[in-house]
């Protein structure tokens, strides 16, 4: 546990080193997303002459697009998974390699610091405008969302080690990065709310775990779900760990044995 | 190349305790070769030639408790392999290691608590860091006491004369101040083995007498096992008690400095002059020899 607390420490000093860096990543980069995606959604009902859209109000688009683009940003990870496929693809996982801390719990250490402190200033800025802005939020359920949320992390987390692990087989893995991405980003509802999603795409997308990335936390504290989803989403959520993990582990113990120590 | 024995190290073998071994450990690459050209290119999109490169060939050794030993060899020669082996960050290809007691590639974290590897081409503390917070996330990774931990760093740090630099980040360090933080991050935990994977390479003349002297207490005082591999003669012959002599992946000479330059024209066949008895001369005229040898070996194509 030291060791894991001390990994997380190195990653909130290692931000705190670059502040601009920080300050982009946590609030800049989700603040212009959810500017774009507001303005659309307004656009949109406007256009259509219409105050609902999928038996939803104005408000709750304003407050799904606000919550929506900063979850997006703590539950996506690139910038871990970056890292990770470059110190398989230079080498430098040598220096970890022999070390009494494995690869895949040192940088999950490092990621949850990263996403703690960062989810602590970035998540003010929806609570603020939904506060201000007078839509829907109920606030007593916040606590058992960013509980879905951690959890959801060690998920994202994994999934992000099996795309590394392809940096051991392949040069320039970076591009599944961005393939994940896309994936994630529409099946977590970041997009459009999965409501609006036809049937029976919309079911099997929201039984899934990547739904617990965006839509049912957001659907959770704005209202338009019960509780019974979110409980049903950690046992979505531990399957899709539980697959993502062998996943990982089979691709670590064949990339290990391929493993030249390239670049060292 | 035929190994010879240099003599003086078996002997010692009775009695100390064996802390590395190997028994006809290999290790082949596999590279992908194209020729150059677009429709070369084209054709490799589809159909891949891949050819196997032994780095290593059955090789054998066993080294005792304490021991320094200097691996010398050529670019390319299998160094660095061999060590990466030795420290579980390869698996061999065939054959068997066995380090501590362990098989390094498992990679156990009680075998780990006991090895270091200091790669000199490499960095291996925090980039973005100071090295004194480096220091700090060693001592949680191997669970050391951080008030002697601490105490042991800024020793370590006083005998390299880099107190100064201890607070500033490491990608903002000279070479030879980066690579004496590195070298105090890998002892940080006291270990057992040591692989120094030329520890002074790039660095100015001052700066490679400062390493060599504070390596050199620092074995008297803690006696750990070393394997060190470096391109600097000098290196070598002040601080290894033994030396391995790899070519083309197999050892080809085990013994003392001494007796290398004393036999070297017997038993490697090669042409010094009586008055040549210079480690340096000696071995500058086995890379000459060998680097003839390679060109005329290639790779096995699959």
């Amino acid at each position: 546990m030291r060791k894991n607390l001390a990994a997380a420490k190195l990653a909130v000093l290692n931000q705190l080193e670059y502040r601009l860096n920080y300050v982009i990543d946590a609030i800049v980069q989700p603040g212009l997303s959810a500017i774009i995606e507001v303005t659309l959604w307004m656009a949109m009902l406007t256009g259509m002459g219409t105050n609902s859209l999928g038996g939803f109000g104005r408000e709750y688009y304003l407050a799904y697009a606000m919550w929506a683009t900063f979850m997006g940003r703590i539950t996506t990870n690139w910038m871990y998974e970056f890292i990770m496929l470059d110190e398989i693809d230079s080498g430098r996982i040598n220096s970890i390699l022999v070390r009494p801390i494995s690869f895949y719990e040192f940088y999950f250490s490092q990621f949850i610091g990263y996403k703690l402190a960062t989810a602590a200033f970035s998540f003010l800025i929806p609570l603020i405008a939904c506060l201000a802005f007078k839509a829907p939020l109920i606030v007593e359920r916040l606590p058992l969302m960013l509980l879905l949320l951690a959890y959801f992390l060690a998920f994202t987390y994994t999934i992000s080690f099996c795309i590394s692990c392809m940096a051991f087989f392949m040069t320039r893995a970076q591009s599944l990065t961005g393939m994940k991405n896309m994936m994630l980003w529409v099946l977590t509802g970041e997009l459009i709310p999965l409501d609006l999603y036809p049937e029976p795409i919309r079911t099997w997308i929201v039984h899934s775990p990547f739904a617990s990335g965006v839509y049912i936390p957001v659907a959770y504290i704005t209202g338009r779900i019960d509780t019974h989803l979110i409980m049903q989403s950690f046992v979505s959520i531990s399957v899709g760990l539980v697959l993502s993990g062998l996943c990982g582990a089979w691709l670590w113990r064949l990339g290990m044995r391929s493993y030249a120590g390239t670049g060292a | 190349m035929r190994a010879f024995d240099g003599g003086g190290v078996s002997l010692r073998k009775q009695s100390m305790s064996i802390v590395i071994q190997t028994r006809d450990l290999t290790r082949v690459y596999k590279t992908y070769r194209r020729n150059e050209g677009g429709w070369n290119a084209l054709k490799g999109f589809f159909n891949r030639q891949t050819e196997l490169k032994a780095a290593l060939k059955s090789t054998s050794i066993s080294i005792e408790a304490g021991q320094i030993v200097g691996l010398v060899g050529a670019n390319g020669a299998g160094k660095t392999t061999l060590l990466k082996i030795l420290s579980g960050l390869i698996y061999p290809s065939t054959g068997e290691v066995e380090v501590l007691g362990f098989k390094p590639f498992e990679r156990k974290s009680e075998f780990l608590r006991q090895i270091s590897i200091l790669l000199g081409q490499k960095a291996q503390l925090w980039w973005d860091l100071p090295a004194a917070d480096s220091f700090n996330l060693l001592t949680s990774i191997y669970s050391l006491d951080p008030n002697q931990a601490k105490s042991d760093w800024l020793t370590l740090a006083d005998k390299l004369n880099c107190r100064e630099q201890l607070h500033v980040q490491l990608r903002r360090l000279s070479l030879g101040e980066r690579m004496k933080m590195e070298i105090i991050g890998s002892l940080l935990h006291r270990p057992k083995i040591l692989y120094l994977d030329e520890p002074t390479i790039g660095l100015d003349v001052l700066a490679q007498k400062t390493i060599r002297t504070f390596l050199n207490e620092y074995v008297q005082q803690h006696q750990p096992t070393i394997i060190l591999t470096s391109h600097y003669m000098d290196d070598i012959s002040s601080l290894a008690d033994r030396l391995l002599l790899i070519s083309q992946g197999s050892i080809c000479y085990d013994g003392t400095v001494d007796n290398f330059v004393l036999h070297a024209e017997t038993k490697l066949n090669l042409d010094v002059k009586s008055e040549e008895t210079d480690f340096e001369e000696v071995i500058h005229k086995f890379f000459e020899k060998e680097s003839r040898g390679r060109q005329t070996s290639r790779p096995q194509p699959t």
